[in-house]
């Protein structure tokens, strides 16, 4: 078994990660995946408190961040496959539609 | 050689951590996308390692399931769908990858001094520990019995409006993904 201090600096890496993919990259199927990362790190912190508690709480709610996950990449890919229709380009420095 | 073969199965969390950040590293600096998809192929497969090796069996095989059946493959294929002319990063606002990079790494020193505080600071408190085994009103079941227990008894109700949410995501994603109207 792990400790748990070992659990909660990976999943801190892994989440700042994710969050060094969100700023830097400018591809937006990237971003979509660095936000999936983010959502997996804090799935871990579920998880192994789930372990540290002995309650089955932190996996049942592991589950469904999992499922909300598929859901908004699904979203997620159906927005990007629509911009490139119309804009075609996914890359989010020349999406700037607001911009009158 | 059975004291390496101990040492690796006592390890094993670690050794999947490893392979995960380098995964996850390799899908945020890759030059081309399906590098990055390979990567966070990489980087889900040892998350459902590390699930595994927390006691977590049902959440590692639905991890592998969900994450490296489904996902990746949606993804690979817009990738494949969108990529096709090897479209270069344009390098508008790229001046705010060193503001991006100091900020993160501001968030991770002052994560590293609480990390610190909290294990060999002067406050430092009892270390959390993780228990062998889940309980459910007294008794010891198998890991999947148990999750659905939680899923289906405790948290029926976050549960019902997951569904609720996957139906509306479903039509969502058809609507918006559907041709421009005929």
């Amino acid at each position: 078994m792990p400790s748990m201090n070992m659990v909660l600096i990976f999943s801190f890496l892994l989440f700042s990660l994710g969050v060094v993919g969100v700023l830097i990259r400018r591809n937006a199927l990237i971003i979509l995946m660095c936000a999936e990362l983010m959502l997996n790190a804090a799935n871990i912190n579920l998880i192994a408190f789930a372990r540290h508690s002995g309650t089955v709480a932190g996996q049942a709610f592991a589950l469904l961040v999992m499922g909300l996950a598929a859901a908004e990449v699904a979203i997620g890919l159906a927005i990007v496959v629509a911009l490139y229709r119309r804009k075609n380009t996914i890359t989010v420095d020349e999406i700037h539609l607001l911009k009158g | 050689m059975e004291s390496l073969l101990l040492k690796i199965g006592q390890n094993l969390f670690l050794i999947f951590a490893v392979m995960a950040l380098a995964g996850a590293a390799v899908m945020v600096f890759a030059r081309n996308a399906v590098h990055s998809v390979i990567g966070f192929l990489f980087a889900m497969l040892s998350v459902a390692g590390c699930y595994l090796s927390l006691g977590a069996e049902f959440m590692g095989v639905a991890q592998l399931l969900i994450y490296a059946g489904g996902i990746v493959v949606l993804f690979l294929f817009v990738v494949m769908l969108v990529e096709l002319s090897k479209a270069r990063e344009a390098r508008r606002f790229q001046g705010q990858t060193p503001f991006a990079l100091l900020l993160v790494g501001a968030g991770l020193v002052a994560f590293v001094g609480i990390f610190w505080q909290t294990i060999f600071g002067a406050s430092a408190t009892e270390p959390l520990t993780l228990s062998q085994n889940l309980v459910s009103h007294g008794e010891t079941l198998g890991n999947a019995q148990m999750v659905s227990r939680g899923l289906f008894a405790e948290y029926l109700l976050p549960f019902e409006i997951l569904s609720v949410i996957l139906l509306v995501a479903l039509v969502g994603a058809v609507v918006l993904a559907k041709a421009e109207r005929v």
